[in-house]
């Protein structure tokens, strides 16, 4: 028997060639979007842990500092006094190339004291410098790979901008990385001497910290006890895990809503399989009742059908993990972009094939199909023996499964909108609220079709006579096919709405922003992003400059410890500056003195929500004088960073940390001032070859705003791909209906209607489907909207942001969904009204 | 002890973990970068030897070494040898200009070895460390030199001796005071050490050849509580050794009838011994008598072959000066005293036994042997 149905089911598919080879593709995509974004994800994961575990090497615990890192006597006294010869120093810091503006990650090392610790070299190529590298200043090696980028070779020289100055470099020697983690770990870095990074980033006198390889024994506890006990102020032991773990969490948001956006477009390939499943068996009935009629068991039926899902199921998730490494190899840049834009500094040199993202895409794919094609197959095994239902029976079955099938979406829509209304840390929860609103909503589109068509019918016959009023018919009497499809396009739609309208809400929340934030005229920072301090002197002169009426001084730095990473801002603010701030918590009356006077800082939006704070509370900073309290006096708006950043007085700083150095100018000009003018002088007072960037408020704006759009690049793309999937399901549910229906229209066309008229029909009828998909996607992708921005978006970055909506987005969306509608139909149509009337007709 | 070529004649061994592979490559590096010299101090004829100056670094040199061995032991029959011993390697001619405290173009590699005969066990550890920032040095006044927590110090600032000798690794240490004994020997001729024919191929050398050594090793959780004698030899040069020559035996004895003998033998590529192999035999007053090659006869006895590093060195020797009538049978401690570390060489703790103008002698040393392995030249 199992011959018998296996026979069948290859005459099937045989005969249904277009039919299969669309679903397959829907599945493929669907699948290849999930992959392509893991292995993007994966991939800038892996490089980043890559290039952390060459920069920590063996290190198992790391000395680190305030601003300007620790001072380098510790290492001597760990050396000499301690013995702890299993320690490595480090001085790292960004620069740039010039005039080509590479960034390359500057790393100090010493290539002969540092124990064992450090990995830079370990498996290169022999016969490096390392003896030049040391006793000749200004020298520096990078890997063939990057000298290839770079366009140098050895012996070269390189000029690199760091914080106030410009140094030329010699490259004395290439590395040859013995493999390709090695490789990718070293692509973008610069290693020179300690001695030559202290000089060329301005850290003489300073350790970016000191790396510790200690046993994880008690002989280990016992040196890291007399370590600690050797710490002057201001530094701290942490576990160099928790510090890549910290770094590592950065992105964790980011990167889960994009896998949750990828699993979007397969939920709407799920849909596509669905669909094409159930067709195979509605086609199938009679068929299906004659086997049953003959001996073949409920299961052997069920069987058939999940085969048959089964091998499409696994051809579209084959051929989609091959179209998800290609298309990996495009989104992977996207991903590293955003992350180099918005986090740190990681370079992706190629796309690496992870073995488990590839398996879960498999198993993704294949467990999607089958779940599909679930419902199908037991409908399957319903068709008693013999049986011959007519297709209209059928129909009117699925038309009075309507009511319990929208009673049940609307409870599942409920329920998914009332785990919403929890109050939750968990993303998770919060996906899975998405999906039961999204399913929900999608069970109860067939009713809402139904009703919609009939709506729409007076219309449609006002327009196109009897043949419009068909057209509408058509989609409601062949629901058990149009309703499915309708759909997928729905989601597909709402997904577009609701990412355009959040994307927007975003933009426009951020601009308006700016707007208040970016008070000063012109703003001064080092180039390259890095924290290097600006030279004390330059400071003089730029403050000087004529047409400056006031100035505020910023110190940007970071505080590594071992609960992470907090990013802070010391500023003196003239009160020009203060209207800068908006509160979400703490009066301005009172925040400004307690800033100013009490000690007291102010944190960003995010950062008080992912460390739970309030006003009156307080967290524990390391200064260069020990830990020290600080309470928080406000909580102020502000979307520069996921993470929070936490500001603090320049005069409570200098308290606290021995430092001086300024990061950042803020200068406003005297009324009447002409900014461009302004920004020349203040550019040829810099020097010819300053590495400053001085910007103007609008340029800031504008440069803020074109890295938010370069942000969500991605997220555009994978919008379009979900619509292609969407896409291939309308165009397959089509086809396959329009087939269905040969002899249907064949006997219209036989009582005279023309190959035009037919046409027209078919054509009307898609663009309904169309029309109503649109309409249907309004309130779902509305809902949706809601739901990224107050929802998802808070939890994963801590976000307020307003809710904007651009009619633009809805009048797209919906004229996108008829468009995309009318060309899925337009092939069928076309092949419908070539049909002879006679062939149509004529029986099988 | 040799000298101009000292590093260059080790046998340079492919690394045997990653942490020493940055290591290796870079001596090798340093050592044969094309040998040039120029720019460097050379030791191109006799000079007048200060003290304390000379006990300092001379960075003007490529290279430069202190050199502590010593035989101790307890009251309850204990025996140890150890090595502690400092390489200053300058990396380039002139001091590396800059601001970094960091910067420098001394580089100091120390070796610490210990031998418990009792335990037949040897241990070796290795340091690099850079000449700046107070993490590796050398000073004449007060006297110190050291590599991290290893050094050797004076006692009292005041006085060069005694000094303190202090290394330990892994619960391996030897804590230990040394008191100058008989006075400084200048090797060679007025302390010049040639190893070539060619101008300026020699070394500066001088030694302290026996040094009352009192103090405390410790093997783990054991202290002892240990007496003996060292033996210091300093050295610098610039220069390399000839193309022919492939490595050489170092003999530093400490005998029985209060005389010491330094002897050492250049090996040439053809089998053979170079002809400007010398030693110098020190008599119990503190006069010494320069030995040339020819004074010395030496017969290998026997082989080792090292598991380690798969060399083949000498084991056991005769030395005879005939002209002194002295005759020594030279038998290590222990046999397998081969260091393998960023440089692979035998350098190990000796017993003596034979006789001087008819008595019987006893007696302790250390022995050297380099170049011995398949890479060394």
């Amino acid at each position: 028997m199992t011959a018998l149905t296996r026979r069948a089911s290859r005459r099937y598919v045989s005969r249904h060639r277009g039919q299969i080879a669309l679903s397959l593709l829907g599945v493929a995509l669907g699948v290849a979007v999930v992959i392509a974004v893991d292995l993007a994800n994966e991939s800038a994961r892996h490089a980043f842990l890559l290039s952390r575990q060459i920069i920590t090497g063996n290190a198992t615990h790391q000395i680190v500092g305030g601003p300007s890192g620790v001072p380098e006597g510790l290492y001597r006294t760990l050396r000499v006094n301690l013995g702890i010869h299993t320690s490595a120093p480090a001085v790292e810091g960004q620069v740039e190339t010039t005039p080509d503006h590479h960034v390359l990650q500057l790393s100090g090392i010493d290539p002969f004291g540092a124990g064992g610790v450090h990995n830079y070299l370990a498996g290169t190529a022999r016969q490096l410098p390392l003896g030049r590298l040391v006793s000749t200043p200004y020298t520096g090696l990078v890997s063939d790979q990057t000298a290839a980028r770079l366009g140098i070779a050895a012996g070269d020289v390189v000029t690199v901008r760091a914080g106030a100055q410009q140094h030329t470099l010699t490259i004395i020697g290439l590395i040859h990385p013995a493999d390709a983690p090695a490789r990718q770990a070293l692509d973008g870095v610069l290693v020179t001497d300690i001695a030559t990074a202290q000089e060329v980033l301005h850290l003489t006198g300073r350790l970016s910290r000191i790396d510790l390889s200690v046993p994880q024994d008690a002989a280990g506890e016992r040196e890291l006890k007399d370590i600690r006990a050797a710490l002057p102020p201001g530094t701290e032991v942490i576990r160099a895990a928790s510090h890549t773990q910290a770094l590592e969490d950065m992105t964790r948001s980011f990167q889960s809503n994009l896998t949750a956006l990828s699993l979007l477009a397969l939920i709407v390939g799920m849909f596509l399989i669905y669909n094409t499943m159930t067709f195979s068996v509605v086609q199938r009935r009679h068929f299906i009742g004659l086997l049953r009629a003959l001996g073949v068991t409920r299961r052997e039926v069920f069987t058939l059908v999940m085969g048959e899902a089964l091998v499409i199921g696994g051809i579209g998730t084959m051929a989609g993990v091959l179209m998800g490494i290609a298309l990996g190899h495009g989104l992977v840049h996207l991903v590293t972009r955003t992350i180099n834009d918005l986090y740190f500094t990681v370079t992706v040199a190629t796309l690496a094939l992870s073995p488990p993202s590839l398996v879960k895409g498999l198993a993704i794919g294949i467990a999607g199909t089958l779940t599909a094609a679930c419902v199908p197959a037991l409908e399957a095994t319903r068709a008693p023996p013999r049986a011959v239902l007519s297709r209209s029976a059928l129909e009117s079955g699925t038309r009075r499964a309507l009511p319990v099938l929208t009673g049940a979406g609307g409870a599942v829509f409920a329920a998914g909108l009332g785990i919403l209304t929890l109050d939750r840390h968990s993303l998770v929860v919060s996906y899975a609220g998405v999906l039961l609103v999204i399913v929900g909503f999608a069970m109860a589109t067939p009713l809402a079709t139904v009703a919609l068509a009939g709506a729409l019918r007076p219309i449609l016959k006002r327009l196109g006579g009897m043949l419009g009023g068909m057209a509408a018919r058509g989609v409601t009497t062949s629901l058990s096919r149009t309703g499915v499809a309708t759909a997928a396009l729905t989601i597909a739609i709402a997904a577009t709405i609701s990412v355009g309208i959040m994307i927007g809400s975003f933009r426009d929340t951020l601009a308006n922003w700016l707007d208040t934030y970016l008070r000063a005229d012109i703003f001064v920072t080092t180039a390259g992003g890095d924290h290097t301090p600006i030279d004390p002197d330059l400071v003089r002169r730029l403050i000087t400059t004529p047409g400056i009426d006031t100035y505020s001084r910023g110190r940007h730095f970071h505080i590594d410890s071992s609960s992470g990473v907090t990013e802070l801002l010391a500023l003196d603010l003239p009160p020009v500056s203060l209207p800068a701030f908006h509160f979400k918590a703490g009066d301005p009356d009172r925040v400004w003195p307690a800033f100013e006077n009490r000690d007291a800082v102010i944190v960003s939006e995010s950062y008080a929500y992912h460390h739970r704070l309030g006003v009156g509370d307080e967290i524990t900073l390391r200064s260069d004088v020990g830990p020290r309290r600080f309470s928080v006096a406000g909580i102020f708006y502000h979307y520069g960073s996921d993470q929070g950043v936490v500001f603090i007085s320049r005069h409570t700083y200098e308290k606290y940390w021995h430092d001086t150095g300024i990061t950042s100018l803020g200068l406003y000009a005297k009324p009447g001032v002409d900014l461009t003018a302004l920004s020349e002088r203040l550019r040829r007072r810099a020097g010819a070859d300053h590495p400053l960037s001085i910007r103007t408020n609008r340029t800031v704006r504008e440069l803020s705003l074109r890295i938010f759009d370069r942000t969500f690049a991605i997220t555009s793309v994978l919008r379009i791909l979900t619509i292609i999937v969407a896409f291939i399901g309308i165009l397959s549910a089509l086809m396959a209906l329009q087939l269905e229906r040969a002899r249907e229209f064949a006997v219209l066309r036989a009582v005279g209607l023309t190959p035009r008229g037919l046409w027209g029909m078919v054509v009307t009828q898609t663009a309904l489907m169309g029309l109503i998909s649109g309409l249907l996607a309004l309130p779902l992708g509305l809902v949706l909207a809601t739901i990224l921005i107050f929802d998802i978006n808070r939890l994963s970055f801590g976000w307020t942001l307003e809710w904007h909506l651009h009619p633009a987005v809805l009048i797209q969306a919906l004229a996108f969904s008829i468009i995309a509608a009318l060309c899925a139909g337009l092939f069928p149509a076309f092949k419908m009204a070539r049909t002879p009337p006679a062939a149509g007709l004529r029986e099988e | 002890m040799v000298g101009a070529a000292f590093l260059a004649l080790f046998g340079i061994q492919p690394p045997t973990d990653t942490q020493n592979a940055a290591h290796s490559e870079a001596v090798t590096d340093i050592l044969d970068a094309d040998n040039n010299s120029a720019g460097y101090a050379h030791a191109d004829g006799p000079r007048t030897f200060t003290f304390p100056a000379d006990h300092g670094p001379h960075p003007r040199f490529k290279h430069e070494w202190w050199y502590f061995t010593g035989n101790v032991d307890d009251s309850a029959g204990h025996r140890f040898g150890y090595q502690l011993t400092f390489f200053r390697i300058a990396l380039s001619p002139r001091p590396r200009p800059g601001r970094s405290a960091w910067g420098t173009n001394q580089l100091y590699m120390a070796h610490f070895a210990l031998t418990d005969v009792a335990g037949d066990a040897f241990h070796a550890f290795q340091r690099f460390q850079r000449g700046a920032l107070g993490l590796a040095g050398a000073e004449a006044r007060p006297f110190h030199v050291w590599a991290d927590d290893w050094s050797v110090a004076a006692v009292t600032p005041g006085a060069t001796f005694p000094v303190h000798l202090h290394a330990a690794r892994d619960g391996f240490e030897v804590d230990l005071v040394l008191q100058r004994g008989k006075p400084v020997v200048l090797q060679g001729d007025r302390g010049l050490s040639r190893k070539s024919s060619a101008p300026g191929n020699a070394s500066y050398y001088y030694s302290l050849t026996r040094m009352p050594t009192r103090g405390v090793v410790r093997l783990k959780d054991h202290t002892f509580h240990v007496q003996g004698a060292s033996w210091m030899d300093r050295e610098w040069s610039t220069s390399a050794l000839a193309r022919d020559q492939t490595g050489w035996d170092w003999f530093a004895l400490q005998l029985s009838d209060d005389t010491e003998l330094m002897y050492y033998r250049l090996r040439n590529n053809m089998g053979g011994i170079d002809p400007h192999s010398s030693g110098t035999l020190v008599f119990p007053d503190g006069r010494s008598r320069h030995l040339s090659g020819s004074e010395l006869k030496i017969t290998v006895l026997n082989w080792w072959k090292s598991p380690h590093s798969g060399a083949r060195y000498p084991e056991t020797w005769r030395v005879e000066v005939p002209g002194q009538d002295l005759s020594l049978h030279i038998t290590p401690l222990l046999t397998d005293q081969e260091l393998n570390l960023a440089v692979t060489y035998w350098e190990g703790a000796v017993k003596i036994a034979g006789s001087s103008h008819g008595s019987p002698v006893t007696g302790s040393g250390y022995v050297e042997m380099t170049g011995y392995t398949d890479r060394g030249r």
